[in-house]
Order: C-alpha cells, then sequence, then structure tokens
C-alpha cells in the first residue's frame, strides 16, 4: 500500500507540472484550440479549481494501484511497458467516457480528441514513473 | 418639448475579449418601438432626457452558440432577463444634420438588477430617411454591476472584466 501512495504521488507531481503546464502552453500558442471552452458547460466561477488541480494527483493515485494489482501483464522494456500501459488505460477507461462524451454532450470532435490525446500522455507518463520505481 | 421614437431595426454590442480571443455579441434588431422625451432643463443650457430602452439579454448573439449561452449566463438572464438603458440628460440640444455631430449625456445602465450612471459620448446624424441615428458607446466593466467575468480551466482562460457596450439607434422626431 505504501509503495502504491508513494509511486503514486511521485507520479502525481511529474504529471502536476507536465499537464498544467502543457496546458498553459497549449492555451498560450494555441488559442483557437481553446475558444470552444467559454460555455456555461464549463464551470466558470472558480468554485472546482481545486477539483481540476487535483485531477493529476487522482489519475495517478488511480493508475498507480492499477499498475501495482497488474503490473507482471507489462512486459519488455521500461518504455515498452510505459507504451503498452498507457494504451490499455486509454482503450479500456478513456475511448468509452469520450463515446458517451461526445454523444451526450455538446461538444466538439477536436475537444474530445484532445482530451483523449491528452488522457494517453498522461498514462504513458505515469506507466513509465511505475516502471521505473516500481518494476 | 421634442420626442424622439426610437425605431425597431435599433441595435446594441457589447464587445469584450479573454485571454485567447474577442468576442462581439449583438442585438441586432430592438424589436420595439419606444419614446426618449427631450425638455429644456432649468439652467437652459442642458437637455432632459426621458425615457429608457429595455433590452432581452436572450436576444443577444455571439455568433457562436457556446460564447452566447455564456454571455447570457454571466449576465444571469434568467433572474434580470432585461437590460435597460435609461436616458437622463444631454449637454446640448443637437442640429440634427447629415454632417455626425459630437454631444455627451448620462445614462444610467441597469445591468443584473444593478444600476450605474454613466457619461456617454454619442454621434448624432441624420440619415437619408430623415430619421436620426444616435450611436452611443462606453466602456463599463464587469464588475461595476457585481459581475464576475467568467474563467475557464482552472483559470487558464480568463475574461477581462472591460466591456464595450455601443448602441445604434434609429429614430424619428414626432
Amino acid at each position: 500500500m505504501k509503495k502504491i501512495l508513494i509511486t503514486g504521488l511521485i507520479a502525481g507531481c511529474i504529471l502536476f507540472v507536465l499537464s498544467y503546464g502543457g496546458l498553459f502552453l497549449g492555451v498560450r500558442f494555441f488559442p483557437k484550440l481553446f475558444v470552444a471552452y467559454d460555455n456555461p458547460l464549463f464551470n466558470s466561477d472558480g468554485n472546482r479549481d481545486v477539483l481540476f488541480y487535483m485531477h493529476a494527483f487522482i489519475i495517478s493515485f488511480a493508475l498507480s494501484w492499477f499498475w501495482d494489482r497488474f503490473k507482471v501483464l507489462f512486459k519488455g522494456t521500461l518504455l515498452m511497458r510505459g507504451l503498452e500501459f498507457g494504451l490499455v488505460y486509454s482503450v479500456i477507461a478513456l475511448l468509452p467516457v469520450m463515446w458517451i462524451s461526445f454523444s451526450s454532450l455538446d461538444i466538439t470532435v477536436v475537444m474530445v480528441l484532445s482530451w483523449f490525446l491528452y488522457g494517453l500522455a498522461q498514462a504513458i507518463i505515469a506507466g513509465l514513473v511505475f516502471a521505473k520505481i516500481n518494476p | 418639448m421634442k420626442k424622439w421614437v426610437v425605431n425597431e431595426n435599433s441595435s446594441l454590442s457589447v464587445n469584450g475579449s479573454t485571454n485567447i480571443n474577442k468576442f462581439s455579441c449583438v442585438i441586432p434588431a430592438y424589436g420595439r418601438i419606444d419614446t426618449i422625451t427631450l425638455n429644456k432643463s432649468k439652467d437652459e443650457k442642458g437637455i432632459v432626457l426621458s425615457g429608457s430602452i429595455d433590452l432581452k439579454v436572450n436576444s443577444f448573439d455571439c455568433h457562436n452558440s457556446g460564447m452566447t449561452k455564456q454571455l447570457q449566463k454571466t449576465l444571469n438572464q434568467k433572474q434580470f432577463p432585461l437590460l435597460h438603458i435609461r436616458f437622463l440628460s444631454l449637454d446640448r440640444l443637437p442640429v440634427i444634420t447629415a454632417k455626425p455631430q459630437l454631444i455627451t449625456g448620462m445614462v444610467d445602465i441597469e445591468i443584473a438588477g444593478v444600476t450605474k450612471r454613466f457619461g456617454i459620448n454619442y454621434q448624432i446624424s441624420q440619415d437619408a430617411e430623415k430619421g436620426i441615428d444616435l450611436l452611443g458607446s462606453r466602456n463599463l466593466n464587469f464588475s461595476d454591476f457585481n459581475l464576475i467575468p467568467p474563467t475557464k480551466l482552472g483559470g487558464m482562460i480568463k475574461t477581462k472584466d472591460q466591456l464595450t457596450v455601443a448602441f445604434n439607434l434609429n429614430m424619428k422626431t414626432i
């Protein structure tokens, strides 16, 4: 349990920096991709900002548990294990959620694709961290 | 005493910006007819106005359905469906000619139940059909009306506090 929490915390810190840093750069250099977020579908009064920024840790702890439970199934080099882990998570968890989100919410294909790729990148990075510190 | 009848094809726009884009939301046609009355003030220099225009917040069109809904939410459209501009005064009685004249005046603007008084710079002229075109614009802030400009994605997308409200009243003298 301690190992899961520690690896989750380390991955959370790394994902926090990369995810929100990447998002900040994305907003700055590709502003047109983010115009669609000016919509009441997305929280606008800032009362959930803490939850928004906690996401990196929520996903890291969840993935840390998942890795610890199923890591024996991911074989090969560190890079291959991280990539496969990210892909497995994306196919099992992300793809169905993105599918139902797009089918039921007034959001664009670009938005859903960007969320999928964002989640895939997060899971691959987390997988690489787990493969390194909790092989 | 004079009376100006505000025609239904008068319009109003709200222009603002975020850190990623600019937006322009318009009410392209007022859709109703109202009257503004002009009287000389007691000191004989200025003009006292009485009359207002009442605009439906759900008539705003930001040319993007999400942004339109966001503006209506920010202006608290469900609780305050109307935006009011009450005309109070002009610095002088304008002589209406085809050549635009600059005049100033005072208005009360009520948004989301909060009323604030502003000075406005007008441009007034006569149009081809002998009607009166009154253009007015004013910079104001969401915060003037206790409104919070929206932020998105944990504050990474921020709407700026300042807005420009511009109206184009097409009127006739009666």
